[in-house]
């Protein structure tokens, strides 16, 4: 009897003293979830608010997405706009003081490196533009290096009782990330200079990186959906200027890409936008190894 | 299952919101029932979030108060056509609000071609999220609705039919920037469908029918971590179910 209720009590304290697994990361996107635990091993547990088959523009609110950011240690999401119709909501809503903009816990990946595509006055006639440039940083391998310091740093700040530990992890980091480099710059070698369509900008960095060439876009006009006129148009560049494939993203309706290569005959090809995207994406380097070896089969 | 967004400062502001919204929505609900015009608040919401796409292509970049004037003024307009049609041409009233509707989200489609950040503008007006609400924000709204409730409970014997299209236009207005359009059509709908056939105090079965639905919405999307406005919908049209079963139940035994 004794014995049972010691246990109750027992179960009655783990109820209520809240577990304690290090740090809570709460990360917008997939991406900076895996760069989180890639960093942050054993001393973080990390949530993910999103998966790579929803659309981080819009999601859906749900009470556990409050119930995390109150708990959050560190938030990490792109920035540069990408979750601006609900991360600010959120971190209302939340009102946890160490997350909100310009304490340690906030930590907006993009605006860590530099970007491409910022304009200085955004014309709405430019349509779903982001000001502060295109967000969409997670595909640059080089910039991903920049961001994994400045992780570091922040969980550092957060956390220095484990300095030792993160600096550590980073170094490892580094270390296959350089390699991991190294290995898909000589893979991709043939991709250089191959002309692209693209469904939405998502691809920027990817594409500037393996120095490739974004020719045209399915969408008029970033955000818009396709439209007849501008699809004509693009069916007529492609008769005169073929490129060598059509590229969308895992979570994009493929359906104006099939459009345009039944009209001319070039080749789709769907990339996991980040982890979790395709079967074998399950971290940061199987998501970059996908993309090269899709890309790569598509030029055969 | 998922204790920790059972929490009354998480769930708390959106309870609340609910029951603001229930408050005029339920007796508008009911007259809305018994004309027939079910789509309306579809309508009036379509018609308030074109008024500000048009209000952003012209350049006049507002935020705050000024969306809010632009929006409440649209569905002021359209519930003065509204009003007009159902006078003239009663027998197709139903027919027409779902022509306004579509028209209405068509010509936003159309001033969106060269304007795509209105976008963001009309999604944020259509699609309020119930969980994101804030105390704050549910000042000026209480005062709205209390005003709304006002008027339509004073003016109860000598009520002009044009009341019912102007406070209706307002309170959509103001329901969909909070709870999004799919709780707005269900809060008005269907506790009023479920006591139709009460009689007497059927309006306060209607709201112990949506508070009792909002409370076992909020708590089941906290606790198996569903997207909360889609979870309240089905909550209410259950509870919705249950109390209009009761009603009957309860008729068949006078008998």
């Amino acid at each position: 009897m004794r014995k049972f209720k010691l246990m109750i009590v027992g179960l009655l304290l783990l109820a209520v003293l809240p577990v304690h697994a290090g740090l809570q990361v709460f990360a917008c996107e997939p991406e900076w979830a895996a760069l989180s635990s890639a960093i942050g091993g054993d001393k973080v547990s990390v949530y993910s608010a999103t998966t790579a088959y929803q659309d981080v523009h819009r999601i859906q609110a749900r009470p556990s997405l409050i119930a995390k950011v109150r708990k959050a240690d560190l938030v990490i999401c792109s920035g540069a706009e990408l979750e601006a119709a609900w991360l600010p909501l959120l971190l209302r809503r939340a009102a946890n003081p160490k997350v909100q903009p310009g304490k340690p816990g906030y930590l907006m990946a993009a605006m860590q490196v530099e970007r491409l595509d910022v304009h200085q006055a955004v014309d709405r006639s430019m349509g779903d533009v982001h000001g502060a440039g295109n967000p969409h940083v997670h595909l640059d391998p080089k910039r991903m290096m920049i961001i994994a310091e400045a992780l570091a740093q922040r969980l550092v700040e957060i956390d220095s009782g484990n300095t030792e530990f993160y600096q550590q992890q980073l170094l490892r980091f580094m270390q296959q990330w350089g390699d991991a480099i190294h290995k898909w710059e000589q893979q991709a070698a043939p991709l250089k200079g191959v002309e692209v369509v693209v469904h939405h900008k998502d691809w920027r960095y990817l594409l500037d990186w393996l120095g490739m060439k974004e020719v045209a876009t399915l969408e008029p006009k970033p955000g818009l959906p396709p439209k007849a006129g501008h699809l004509s148009k693009l069916k007529q560049q492609m008769a005169e200027q073929p490129a060598s494939m059509i590229l969308y993203a895992n979570y994009q309706n493929k359906r104006p890409a099939v459009w345009l290569a039944e009209q001319t005959a070039i080749a789709t090809v769907e990339l996991p936008y980040t982890v979790g995207g395709s079967e074998a994406a399950t971290d940061l380097i199987p998501l970059y190894d996908e993309i090269i070896s899709r890309l790569l089969a598509a030029l055969e | 299952m998922n204790w920790e967004g059972l929490d009354i400062s998480i769930l708390g502001p959106a309870f609340l919101a609910g029951l603001l919204v229930l408050a005029t929505h339920v007796p508008l609900g009911q007259q809305v029932l018994a004309r027939g015009i079910i789509f309306i608040d579809l309508a009036v919401a379509q018609i308030a979030g074109l008024g500000v796409i048009v209000a952003y292509s012209f350049g006049w970049e507002a935020g705050g108060w000024q969306v809010q004037t632009i929006a409440m003024t649209t569905a002021l307009v359209g519930a003065l056509l509204l009003f007009y049609t159902e006078r003239y041409w009663p027998d197709v009233q139903e027919a027409i609000i779902g022509c306004v509707f579509v028209l209405a989200a068509s010509a936003g489609i159309l001033v969106l071609n060269s304007n795509p950040q209105g976008g963001e503008q009309l999604k944020e007006l259509l699609s309020g999220q119930i969980l994101w609400v804030n105390y704050q924000q549910l000042i000026p709204a209480a005062l709205i609705y209390a005003a709304i409730l006002g008027l339509w409970f004073g003016l109860r014997k000598r009520r002009h039919r044009l009341l019912f299209y102007a406070l209706f236009a307002i309170a959509v207005t103001v329901s969909v920037q909070l709870i999004g359009v799919l709780l707005v059509f269900a809060s008005l709908i269907m506790p009023a469908l479920a006591v139709r056939h009460g009689r007497g105090n059927g309006l306060v079965i209607a709201y112990v029918t949506g508070a009792i639905a909002y409370a076992i919405g909020l708590s089941f999307s906290a606790l198996f971590d569903f997207p909360s406005g889609a979870t309240i919908v089905w909550a209410l049209a259950l509870s919705g179910i249950m109390a209009a079963s009761v009603i009957a139940i309860t008729h068949a035994l006078r008998r």
